[in-house]
């Protein structure tokens, strides 16, 4: 049987050493365990480790271009879309934990978010306007991308996945918009889904699936609820992972003087 | 074409520990690899995540200022009894809705579908290579107008719709 040989400090052998040694070793092996390069580099070689090693930081690749990292050539617009969805993902779990939805209770939780719950009011603003912040700044992202020529080859496909991630932010917008079940909520979701009953042949057929009765009641306000809080935020997370891996298998952003 | 036998047989070569070693291999296009300037790549750490992480400091803050200064609405409760005048969708289908009073169909399935039928399309038409990463390019400029025609059309129309529309869907002025 073969033991590793675990460097102390003192440079002694520990793998005969008793409990001692273990315990004086233990927090550095954690650590090593968890991190495998120094979090704070130093030089190039641990620069380009902090990244390889680095979960989150594995996303983006290790080098970026200098012209990438102009403020105008994204504005930061689609990373701001990400930081919306990252915030509509933490203050929309915490607001689960006091909605219900029913047609019954769903208003009186609005109202108690508003008098009984700690911070619920903060909350809710947060929530409401990371959702408008999100559309807002997803069009500006798209826009962005048409007007610096990035949608063209080879990103076309990665243009393709961006549209889906518009549909799905606004229909997660709109699905989340009938919860608080108040009169602005509810006639919204009314005068939309009736706009899906205008397709031809399948129209009123496409409006009941939505809706699950003829009008907008109790089955609405599941449905909603499920496809706000569970179904569109994990599609959104899946076409997120696909859309940048696929910036980088596209060789980063686009970028002039490449012909 | 050789047989797989025939194949040389490549000597391994010694490996130094210490060094990490990777295949490469020569392909037919222009990936940051082939890049010959490569010393304008930086390293993302820290210079490009730095600034990413306070990107995301910045959105919470602005967005936490919003969400302690302005209250979300909320009427009373849902009353499937009284419609208010006019019923309003959320704004960025506002612009649709004010399609939808000329023509349902046109303004709340035809156009929208048409719309993204055609934002599909467009970078498969506009295939050829030229202009990418540039604002407003000038060998791109008819497909940039046509874009942001429709855009504004699409910003008129949502103006129109969320400030300029009263009961009954009739042209209101907002003063
Ligand atoms: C939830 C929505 C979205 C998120 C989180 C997102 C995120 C991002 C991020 C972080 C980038 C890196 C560059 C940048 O920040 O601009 C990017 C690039 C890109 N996005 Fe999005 N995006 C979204 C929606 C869209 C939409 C709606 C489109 C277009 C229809 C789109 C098309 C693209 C393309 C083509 C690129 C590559 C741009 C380049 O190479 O310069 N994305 N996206």
């Amino acid at each position: 049987m073969s033991v590793r040989k675990v460097p102390t400090p003192s440079g002694t052998d520990s793998t005969r050493a008793g409990l001692g040694p273990t315990m004086r070793t233990l927090p550095r092996r954690l650590w090593r365990s968890i991190f495998r390069s120094n979090p704070l580099p130093r030089n190039e070689l641990e620069r380009s480790q902090a990244v390889a090693n680095n979960f989150f930081f594995h996303i983006p690749s290790a080098k970026v271009h200098e012209h990438t990292l102009r403020p105008a050539t994204t504005f930061g617009l689609g990373l701001i879309s990400l930081y919306t969805f990252i915030i509509l993902c933490v203050s929309g779990v915490l607001l689960m934990f006091y909605y219900v939805p029913t047609p019954e209770q769903a208003y009186d939780r609005m109202l108690d978010l508003r008098g009984a719950v700690f911070f619920g009011t903060f909350l809710r603003n947060l929530h409401r306007w990371a959702a408008h912040a999100m559309v807002a700044v997803v069009f500006l992202h798209m826009m962005r991308v048409f007007l610096t020529g990035a949608h063209k080859p080879p990103r076309e496909f990665n243009w393709l996945v961006g549209l889906g991630l518009l549909v799905l932010t606004l229909a997660a917008s709109f699905t989340g918009y009938l919860l608080p079940w108040d009169q602005l909520a509810y006639w919204a979701i009314v005068v939309g889904t009736s706009i899906a009953g205008y397709a031809p042949l399948v129209g009123d057929e496409i409006r009941f699936f939505l809706l699950g009765d003829d009008v907008v009641g109790r089955e609405a306000l599941l449905r909603f609820y499920v496809l706000h809080c569970v179904v569109l935020p994990l599609f959104i997370s899946a076409l997120v992972g696909l859309h940048f891996w696929r910036i980088r298998k596209d060789g980063g952003l686009a970028r002039p003087g490449r012909d | 074409m050789p047989r797989p036998d025939e194949r040389p047989s490549f000597e391994p070569f010694p490996l130094e520990p210490g060094k990490t070693y990777g295949l490469m291999a020569v392909v037919p296009a222009r990936t940051p690899a082939c890049e010959t300037r490569t010393e304008e790549q930086v390293q993302a750490w820290p210079a490009a995540l730095v600034r990413e992480l306070l990107l995301f400091v910045v959105t919470i803050l602005v967005l936490s200022l919003a969400a302690l200064l302005f209250d979300a609405p909320l009427e009373g409760l849902a009353n499937p009894l009284h419609p208010p005048n006019p019923a309003k969708a959320p704004w960025y289908f506002l612009g649709l809705q004010e399609l939808v009073s000329y023509s349902a169909f046109w303004g709340g399935v035809g156009i929208p579908a048409i719309m993204l039928l055609v934002a599909a399309a467009a970078p498969y038409m506009e295939w050829r290579p030229g202009g990418e990463g540039v604002w407003f390019h000038k060998s791109r400029s008819a497909a940039n107008w046509i874009f942001l025609t429709v855009v504004g059309c699409l910003g008129f129309l949502t103006v129109v719709g969320t400030f300029f529309r009263g009961e009954n869907w009739a042209l209101v002025m907002p003063w």
